[in-house]
């Protein structure tokens, strides 16, 4: 007896109804449809950020009025002339370039060995040693991490501590565009070692063990062999970290003191201590053109390596 | 890693302990830093005492500002878990027409810099007059990491063998028994490690929040950055030490439901 009344339980009983009540209002014919309702929730959500960027659009062709302190009603492109006849903007904007592409090519010439080291590792404790070496500081955050900086690097710092029992007088660390580069390589490096670890992943091991028995030693068999197998990754990691670094606020704010600003300090000077909402508009849209057009054209010569979001082509 | 050669070892042993030391020294001294006895931040440190952690516990400000934090991340994950599941198994298991275009568009949080999504959220927000509450944090912050969220569980989600929802099928299951039976347990790895680093990167989420954020309703790094700003005391180190807990929980759960491993898969 209780065998059978347990051959049909009670939650098969509510499934079936749920499945007859879908089946009701979703007819079978419309399953084509289903992909694209799983995906518009995701759609829905990332159209906000796109309704922002049109308001910041919008913002960014009004000029104050330095009388009322309103922004004009109609369109002018006196923001964007502006920006484009002043040197201050330009050495922003060459600075945060520079700086970019300096974090990304440290970046990768040093996440490359840790995240081979990482894979190809036989001792699991030592690969798991560094993975987690590599998130506690992703998962700090960068404030806490910049905050770390102050600490070290600072006036009474501890490098400074260190050099002065041998004698070497206080240097200003702090403050000054390699202080800033360096902090954004340090934040940067986990992204970078994450990115490239499943392309190396995806390399044979014998693959290196062939080069070197056909006679190539380590250093050709990882520049003729491992490197451009890893390609993929190396393009996803070096992307993530130009576009990240480019635009980032919290490194040149904390270890820059003001004086190593990148572009996104001065959008959030025009918006906050400037109240120039149109210049700090302006200014984002360039940003934006900028970062976009730099991943257009890596995406353009070198496809989206490891970015790609869609099913594998098999 | 049989008989490498010993240059190689060396090369890549020096250039890993650089890493090391570099990723390792600001957390290591934050640690530090938080145990001192002295009222200044010093090296080598002045003895050791727990006088920090007793003045944070008693600081209403701080403790609100990371109930604060606490709640933009749960609601950010809340948020994301149904809608990175379900764009991660559509985008991974069905032949989407503008596929191409699709998938550029998710990755928008990602192309477009924060300072830009903070801003046009920014406005959109003070426009919908729902600025100064905790709730549109949490959604802003799903909404700039939720190309995480999809990428952990389309991963998962390739690995998942199509006959098992065939067999499901051909065994009585309908579509939705199918999907919760088999497909979300197949996927759950990839739900489990997006949902963890949607939460903590909340937690930790800074220019956003700066943004979003009002003096009402600060969160802790929106906070500690402006006490950065006037004067550095070790009181700001103990409450650096909470964000070093709360990464090593994550860490912790994450090593243990889904093994760190995971990240180093190839797709």
């Amino acid at each position: 007896m209780r065998t059978y009344r347990k051959a049909y339980p009670l939650g098969w009983r509510i499934m079936d109804g749920i499945e007859a009540a879908v089946a009701a209002v979703w007819p079978r014919r419309l399953s084509g449809a289903v992909p694209y309702v799983m995906v518009l929730p995701a759609v829905l959500l990332v159209l906000l950020l796109v309704i922002g960027m049109v308001q910041i659009a919008d913002q960014s062709a009004r000029v104050l009025d330095t009388s009322t302190f309103m922004p004009s009603a109609d369109y002018r492109s006196a923001n964007y002339e502006q920006i484009f006849n002043s040197g201050l903007y330009w050495s922003i904007l060459w600075r945060s370039l520079l700086g970019s592409v300096i974090v990304t090519v440290l970046c990768l010439v040093f996440a490359f060995p840790y995240s081979y080291l990482m894979v190809r590792t036989p001792s699991a404790l030592l690969r798991k040693f560094l993975l987690i070496a590599l998130f506690l500081p992703f998962f700090i955050g960068q404030v806490v991490r910049a905050y770390g900086w102050l600490i070290i690097l600072g006036n009474q710092g501890v490098v400074n501590e260190v050099l002065g029992l041998v004698g070497v007088p206080p240097m200003r660390l702090l403050y000054n565009y390699p202080a800033v580069l360096f902090g954004l390589v340090q934040y940067m490096i986990p992204f970078a070692v994450l990115m490239l670890a499943p392309a190396l992943t995806a390399i044979p091991e014998e693959i290196e063990s062939a080069a070197s028995s056909l006679g190539a030693n380590w250093w050709r068999s990882f520049v003729h062999v491992v490197l451009p197998m890893a390609k993929p990754g190396l393009i996803g990691a070096g992307l993530v970290v130009l576009t990240l670094s480019l635009t980032d606020f919290a490194m040149p704010a904390i270890l820059g003191g003001g004086s190593q600003d990148f572009i996104a300090n001065a959008i959030y000077d025009q918006f906050f201590r400037t109240s120039d909402q149109g210049m700090g508009a302006a200014l984002t849209i360039i940003l934006v053109g900028i970062g976009s057009l730099v991943v257009g054209i890596v995406f353009s010569i070198f496809g989206a390596g490891t970015l790609a979001m869609g099913r594998d082509r098999k | 890693m049989t008989q490498q050669p010993l240059g190689k070892s060396i090369v890549i042993w020096t250039m890993v302990a650089l890493v090391l030391i570099v990723l390792s020294a600001p957390t290591i001294v934050v640690l530090g830093a938080s145990f001192t006895s002295g009222n200044i931040i010093q090296f080598p440190p002045q003895g050791f005492s727990l006088q920090w952690y007793a003045k944070i516990a008693l600081a209403d400000d701080l403790r609100s500002a990371f109930v604060r934090s606490l709640a933009v991340a749960l609601i950010c994950t809340l948020i994301s878990i149904p809608v990175g599941t379900l764009a991660g198994i559509a985008l991974s298991k069905y032949a989407i027409k503008f596929e191409r275009t699709l998938q550029i568009y998710l990755l928008l949080p990602f192309t477009i810099p924060l300072i830009g999504s903070g801003i046009g959220l920014m406005l959109l927000f003070g426009e919908m007059r729902i600025l100064g509450q905790i709730w549109p944090v949490g959604l802003a912050c799903c909404v700039i990491n939720l190309p995480f969220m999809i990428w952990a569980v389309m991963a998962s989600s390739a690995s998942l063998d199509p006959d098992l929802e065939l067999a499901a099928a051909n065994c009585g299951a309908g579509p939705i028994s199918t999907f919760f039976n088999v497909t979300i347990p197949g996927v759950m790895p990839g739900i489990i490690s997006g949902s963890l680093l949607m939460f903590i990167l909340a937690l930790n989420e800074f220019l956003v929040s700066l943004l979003l954020t009002d003096a009402r309703t600060v969160t802790l790094p929106v906070q500690i950055y402006n006490s950065i700003r006037s004067i550095i005391t070790p009181d700001l180190a103990a409450i650096s030490v909470v964000f070093i807990v709360c990464a090593t929980l994550v860490i912790a759960l994450l090593d243990r439901l889904v093994g760190l491993d995971i990240f180093l898969k190839s797709k």
